[in-house]
C-alpha cells in the first residue's frame, strides 16, 4: 500500500463532483456568451463571481459543503445506483483550486479594466470543467507534478 | 456582435472541448515502447510494499506505478494491477508516491499522474504507460512477455 492510501480520508461518490463540474461548465460557458456583448458584460461578470465564489467553497471547504455536493447528495445520488467505487475527496478539491485561480484571475483583471480578459478567463475554466464532467479528466493527476517540478508548489 | 456570431464562438468553444476530451482519452493509458532499456534501482527508487521494501522484480514483468497526492486516477489504475496480480503470481506492483519525490520526477521526467513503467524480469524499462492504464494494454504487456 502506498503512502496516500494509508492516510486517505473517507472517500466520497465520484459522481458528485463531476455532476458539480457539469453545473459550473454551463454556467461559464453562459459566461462567455453574455461576455461577448458590451450591453451584457456586467452580467456576465456577476456570474463569474457566482461561479468564483463557488470555487472558493470547493476548494477550502471541500465537495461536501458545496451546494452542488448538496443538491447531488439531495436530489441526484438517490436515484442513482450505489458507485462502483469511492474516491478521495482531495484531487477534485485541488481541481477547484485551480478553478479558483483561473476565475480569480478573471475576476482581478475584469475590476482593475482589462474586461477582455472576463471571456479568456471563463474560456479556460469552462474548457477545464467541461472536461472534468464529461470527459472524468483529472487536473490533479495532470498538472500537479508538473507544478512542482517547475517549484511553483513545494511540499514541506 | 451578432446574436449568430454570438452563437457559433460559444458552439466552437465547445467543440474545442469535446476535441480537447477525445485527444486527450486516445492518447492516455497506451503503453509506448522504450529502446533504451534504462536498469531501475530498487534501492534508489525505495519502493514499500506492503510495509516492506522491494528487493526483487516480479519474476515475468514489473508495473513500476508513479502515483502523486491529487490523483483519482492513479487509485483506479492501481487497483486494476493489484488485481492482475492476485490472478498472475509471476507479475509485480510497485506503486511510489511521487509527490516527495521531485528528484524521480525530473529522473524519469513524469509529467503526469499516474504514469507507469513496464519492467522486464531483470528490471529494465521496456514500455511506458501514461495515464490511467487501459485493461487491455496491461493483458498485453504481460502477454508480450513469454515465460
Amino acid at each position: 500500500m502506498s503512502e496516500t492510501t494509508k492516510k486517505s480520508p473517507a472517500g466520497i461518490d465520484p459522481r458528485g463532483p463531476r455532476f458539480g463540474a457539469a453545473i459550473t461548465s454551463a454556467l461559464l460557458l453562459v459566461t462567455v456568451f453574455l461576455a461577448l456583448d458590451p450591453a451584457t458584460l456586467g452580467a456576465a461578470f456577476g456570474l463569474l463571481l457566482i461561479v468564483t465564489a463557488s470555487f472558493v467553497i470547493g476548494a477550502f471547504f471541500g465537495n461536501s459543503k458545496h451546494p452542488y455536493g448538496f443538491i447531488f447528495k439531495k436530489l441526484v445520488r438517490p436515484r442513482l445506483a450505489a458507485p462502483k467505487e469511492l474516491e478521495d475527496p482531495r484531487p477534485p478539491q485541488f481541481a477547484q483550486l485551480i478553478g479558483l485561480l483561473v476565475a480569480g484571475v478573471g475576476v482581478v483583471l475584469y475590476a482593475s479594466g482589462l474586461t477582455g480578459a472576463l471571456i479568456f478567463a471563463a474560456g479556460a475554466a469552462f474548457i477545464a470543467a467541461f472536461l472534468n464532467a464529461a470527459f472524468a479528466y483529472c487536473l490533479g493527476c495532470q498538472i500537479y507534478v508538473g507544478l512542482q517540478r517547475i517549484g511553483l508548489i513545494r511540499k514541506h | 456582435m451578432s446574436l449568430e456570431t454570438r452563437l457559433a464562438i460559444v458552439f466552437g468553444l465547445v467543440a474545442l472541448a469535446v476535441l480537447a476530451g477525445i485527444i486527450w482519452k486516445t492518447r492516455s493509458g497506451r503503453a509506448k515502447k522504450v529502446s533504451s532499456g534504462e536498469q531501475i534501482n530498487l534501492t534508489e527508487i525505495a519502493a514499500i510494499k506492503d510495509g516492506k521494501p522491494v528487493t526483487e522484480f516480479g519474476s515475468r514483468i514489473t508495473f513500476l506505478q508513479f502515483s502523486s497526492e491529487f490523483c483519482s486516477a492513479c487509485r483506479q489504475t492501481a487497483r486494476l494491477y493489484s488485481e492482475l496480480e492476485q490472478v498472475h503470481p509471476d507479475v509485480l506492483h510497485i506503486e511510489i508516491d511521487i509527490t516527495n519525490r521531485t528528484d524521480l520526477a525530473n529522473k524519469f521526467n513524469i509529467l503526469q499522474t499516474p504514469t507507469t513503467l513496464v519492467l522486464d524480469s531483470r528490471g529494465r524499462v521496456t514500455s511506458r504507460i501514461s495515464g490511467a492504464a487501459k485493461q487491455q494494454t496491461i493483458q498485453d504487456e504481460i502477454g508480450s512477455f513469454v515465460i
